[in-house]
């Protein structure tokens, strides 16, 4: 089987500064892998690679098998691999629904047509209401994006994120800052989305990742100490020593 | 020889004044964020001051009082007018500026009138400072030249030398910084509004008698100076300079040496007698197209690199 | 399917458009009318920019005038048979084609760049080829310009646009289709996205985007319309100059669509008929008309971004919800009114008099304000101004609190309305 997502040797300095230190992983089809590690390990900046975000040091990047490394963002995210991002980053100044409209066109080839109106086509309408429903948005679709609560926005951010249909889902931490209640339902959420496509998600709750994740790696100042089944890691002394001794649940 | 020499030397002079707007229009936008639109017009309004306070008091109490006004206005338009705007976003704030060069260049033809005011060079420099080959070089062009150069030097150790250069250059690279670190930013921010005006202010009192006092004096240099900044690469200081040198020096030389452009079409085997719009370009020579120089710089960086010559951050 | 409101408005306004040259007659009013008309198309085709793509343009003009260029000049050549000839009621398509072939060219190179380096680029090859007319004399005529004669032969049903209100039907026909295509386009995948590249350019990279494309599509269709007005102007006038690819011609674009509002499809529309109003009858009165200008647009810049259309649309929720709270608010937008008239008149008396002493040859000659001659010698009527502006400063500091307590009153309750 053609690995998800392949990294192979990849680094990243800032200047001098060496942020990832060599990454061999294989992200799996169909697998949720959850990427663990301290504040400043590396996490989004690994996202921010596979991406395109940012330009790799050294190494590759394979998607599907296919090499992706440094490609435009653009060009990435029309193969088929869609992210999240760490910091609400959606459009401020549209609806709700413009929002999750906006994020589909190009996967239902509306690209950039200039000659045909977007409203009435049954496929954007569907998928558009399809997408809310999910992510539990619909009521507020008429909202300027700008002006939902934290919460919503965070529903908004994985709206536009699987909106498009893509097939490889990166999220980073997508549930920062929200309270119990609505990290249960993200939760739900995420694992209804994961259902039919592969995720890599960035989490700091040691209870929602040891829930979802099928494997987990654990990325300590730019390098991954572990990679293994959330069994595995809990029993993984390195990672106990490193990382779980102090920051996670009995 | 000597003409290679002379329009170097007026080229230099010419950078630096240019230098002198884009300095300041260049810590106010990497501060900011801001690019004000209405630089050139401080510019002029040092010209306009200057005129006004040497016909009474003479050109030297001019040097000294109209670039202190004309930053105390700048900073006064940053406090009362474009910071309630910051709120609103660079678009809005870029866009105010652009409303206030408009009003000032209007305010300058209601006060002074349509016509040029008669800003000369004071007497006591309006003197051979030395000839060579049978040029004659003015003293009023050595003085420009001693102060814009001066100023550089006084501007080059504030900010690597003081502690307020040093809060200043942390804001360049990060913006957010200065904040974090307690330092009152609002007021950063009007001084370095106010210093900034007040720079080009300093280049309108020294130019404004060489390039003549009117309302459209800072729609003509204002463009240009827009151009060196960003070919120099928004925001960065030394692109700036070499920026500004260069079209100096650039429109300089096409202007004194004044090469005709035939022997390039001939080149390209096109000849005199063509017709159509290769007649027009012909008999070009490189002095009737030096105004056009720097845009066309600024194509050709933004075809070959976009960002400039040190632009980093893309804004 | 439109909705029938929207269908009914329509069809009003082109009922409008088709009576309104029938009832005045002044043929100074027509050429205002022709002037507005494509004043609304050039400002429409600029909010493309900068109200839709969020990319602000001190060169947009360039476009207009290019294709204006382009127009007289083939209309020369059908005169002399140097050209197949089109009709003239198409002509202003081969504008459209030239304003987009340009915009094509140079915005592969601009849009390359967003926000304020877009801006300063703009700039430059505004200069550039304002520069460039007086080079390529061949092409835009030097200093003279380029002159053309719109009446080329008969057209459809006798037209021959000699009289001028023959090109006003084709001013108001061009401006329609034109209103309408760009108000579809907002519509369309493109018009979205072009929104979503404003709001956020970065994100629009991860929804499958390039932020690149689609600016210069954005740049290239509003170059087209750009260019279809300024055909209209070359046929509307007969004469191209150099100052219509200037500074100035974009400058007073971008006033007009800011001050209209960049928020809404119609507020261009809003500031094109009114400042081209305000232009047409002020610009002779007063000397001082482009300091007014320029401090309208400095005002609405500081304290309504939205423009007028903004103001208004501010009230909409209001008006929808109970229209009669909109009356209980009157007195106080009345009162505010009332002072800012009073400090209006002192501080124009004000302008208007130094504007006279600073440019005015021969003191000897009264100004007429107001319909009062004034001798500005005298100190009356400058603390009589004074005053006035003091007074209507100091009512205005009282009375637009009022203003915003009021707006802020009626929201409440209209919201309250809602909810319950
Ligand atoms: N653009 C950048 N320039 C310089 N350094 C950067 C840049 N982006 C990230 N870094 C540095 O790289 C390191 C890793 O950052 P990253 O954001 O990837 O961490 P993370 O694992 O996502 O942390 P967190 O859990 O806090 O989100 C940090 O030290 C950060 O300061
Ligand atoms: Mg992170």
């Amino acid at each position: 089987m053609t690995p998800a997502i392949e990294f192979r040797g990849v680094q990243k300095n800032f200047g001098p500064t060496e942020v990832i230190r060599g990454i061999d992983l294989v992200i799996q089809p169909g697998e949720i892998h959850a990427m663990i590690g301290p504040n400043g390990a590396g996490k989004s900046t690994l996202f921010n690679l596979v991406t395109g975000r940012y330009h790799v040091s050294a190494g590759h990047i394979a998607l599907n098998g296919e090499d992706i490394t440094n490609r435009a963002p653009h060009d990435i995210s029309r193969k088929g691999l869609s992210r999240s991002f760490q910091v609400t980053n959606i459009f401020h100044r549209m609806s709700v629904y413009e929002n999750v409209r906006c994020a589909m066109l190009w996967n239902l080839g509306y690209r950039y047509k200039f000659w045909q109106s977007v409203r009435n086509k049954r496929d954007l309408t569907e998928r558009t209401d399809e997408v809310l429903a999910q992510t539990g948005l619909s009521s507020r679709s008429t909202v300027l994006a700008g002006l939902l609560s934290y919460s919503d926005q965070r529903a908004l951010e994985i709206a536009i994120t699987i909106a498009g249909g893509a097939n490889v889902v990166l999220l980073d931490e997508p549930t920062s800052g929200m309270s119990s209640a609505e990290t249960e339902q993200a939760v739900t959420l995420i694992r209804d989305i994961s259902a039919t496509r592969t995720m890599v998600i960035v989490e700091h709750d040691m209870g929602v990742v040891f829930d979802l994740a099928d494997r987990i790696s654990v990325l300590v100042y730019g390098k991954i100490i572990a990679t293994g089944t959330p069994a595995q890691i809990r029993a993984n002394t390195k990672v106990q020593e490193a990382y779980l001794g102090t920051d996670a649940e009995p | 020889m000597e003409v290679f020499v002379f329009s170097l030397f007026n080229g230099v002079l010419y950078g630096m004044l240019l230098f002198l707007l884009a300095s300041g229009l260049t810590l106010i936008f990497s501060m900011m964020g801001v690019l004000n639109f209405a630089h050139a017009s401080f510019f002029m309004l040092g010209a306009y001051f200057a005129y006004q306070i040497s016909q009474p008091l003479g050109f030297w109490s001019a040097l000294i009082a109209a670039p202190i006004l004309v930053g105390l206005l700048g900073a006064a338009v940053e406090r009362y007018m474009l910071r309630p705007v910051h709120r609103f976003g660079h678009v809005a704030e870029l866009l105010f500026t652009f409303g206030l060069a408009f009003v000032i260049e209007e305010l300058v033809q209601m006060v002074w009138g349509k016509v040029p005011v008669p800003y000369d060079v004071p007497e006591s420099m309006n003197i051979t400072a030395f000839a060579w080959q049978g040029l004659d070089y003015s003293a009023y062009r050595l003085f420009m030249l001693v102060i814009s150069v001066g100023i550089f030097v006084a501007l080059f150790f504030g900010l690597t030398r003081t502690r307020i250069g040093l809060i200043i250059r942390a804001s360049l690279t990060h913006p957010h910084m200065a904040a974090a670190l307690g330092h009152d930013v609002p007021k950063i921010f009007m001084w370095t509004f106010g210093v900034g005006c007040a720079l080009a202010g300093i280049a309108g009192v020294i130019g404004g008698n060489v390039l003549g006092t009117e309302p459209g004096m800072a729609i003509q240099l204002g463009p240009i100076v827009f151009v060196v900044i960003v070919v120099g690469g928004l925001g960065s200081l030394s692109g700036a300079l070499i920026a500004s040198l260069f079209i100096g020096i650039l429109n300089n030389m096409a202007i004194s040496y004044d090469f005709s452009l035939y022997p390039i079409f001939k080149e390209l085997g096109v000849e005199r007698n063509v017709e159509g719009v290769l007649a027009d370009l012909v008999n070009l020579t490189t002095g009737s197209i030096a105004p056009l120089l720097p845009y066309l710089l600024l194509v050709l960086m933004l075809i070959f690199r976009p960002r400039g010559l040190f632009g980093m951050r893309d804004v | 399917m439109p909705d029938p409101r929207k269908l009914g408005i329509g069809a009003l306004i082109v009922a409008l458009l088709i009576v309104l040259p029938m009832m005045i007659s002044s043929s100074f009013a027509l050429s205002v009318m022709n002037q507005i008309g494509i004043a609304i198309i050039f400002a429409l085709a600029f909010n493309m920019l900068l109200g839709q793509g969020g990319m602000l343009s001190f060169g947009h003009a360039v476009y207009f005038g290019l294709a204006g260029f382009v127009t007289a000049h083939v209309i020369n050549g059908m005169h002399v048979d140097a050209f197949p000839y089109i009709p003239v009621t198409l002509i202003p398509l081969v504008g459209g084609i030239a304003g987009l072939f340009f915009g094509i060219v140079v915005g592969f190179v601009s849009t390359r760049r967003a926000g304020t380096a877009f801006a300063m680029i703009s700039l430059g090859f505004a200069e550039l080829v304002t520069g460039l007319t007086l080079i390529i004399v061949f092409f835009f005529g030097g200093e003279e310009g380029v002159q053309t004669d719109r009446w080329v032969r008969e057209e459809w049903f006798g037209i021959t646009y000699g009289p001028d209100i023959q090109v006003y039907y084709l001013i108001a026909a061009w401006c329609v289709i034109a209103a309408i295509l760009m108000y579809a386009l907002t519509r369309t995948p493109f018009g979205r996205m072009s929104n979503a590249v404003r709001d956020n350019p970065e994100r629009t990279q991860f929804i499958g985007y390039n932020t690149h494309r689609l600016r210069w599509l954005a740049f290239a269709l509003s170059s087209f319309f750009a260019g279809l007005a300024g055909a209209l102007h070359a046929i509307n006038v007969e004469h191209v100059g150099f100052e219509t690819v200037g500074l100035g011609q974009s400058a007073v674009i971008l006033i007009m669509v800011y001050i209209g509002g960049t928020g809404h499809f119609a507020g261009p529309i809003l500031g094109a008929i009114l400042i081209t109003l305000l232009n047409a009858y002020l610009s002779d009165v007063s000397p001082a008309w482009y300091l007014y200008l320029g401090l309208i647009f400095v005002l609405i810049v500081m304290f309504a971004p939205g423009g007028l259309a903004g103001l208004i649309m501010m009230h909409e929720p209001i008006r929808r919800t109970a229209p009669y709270l909109l009356w209980q608010m009157a007195p106080a937008y009345g009162a505010a009114l009332g002072t800012s008239l009073v400090g209006l008149a002192g501080a124009i008396g004000l302008i208007e008099m130094i504007y006279f002493r600073s440019t005015t040859v021969s003191l000897d000659s009264a100004l007429v304000l107001y319909g009062i001659e004034l001798d500005t010698g005298d100190i009356w009527p400058w603390l009589i101004c004074a005053a006035l502006g003091a007074a209507g400063g100091y009512g205005c500091k009282m009375t637009y609190p009022r203003v915003a307590e009021a707006y802020s009153a009626a929201m409440h309750e209209a919201r309250a309305l809602v909810t319950t």
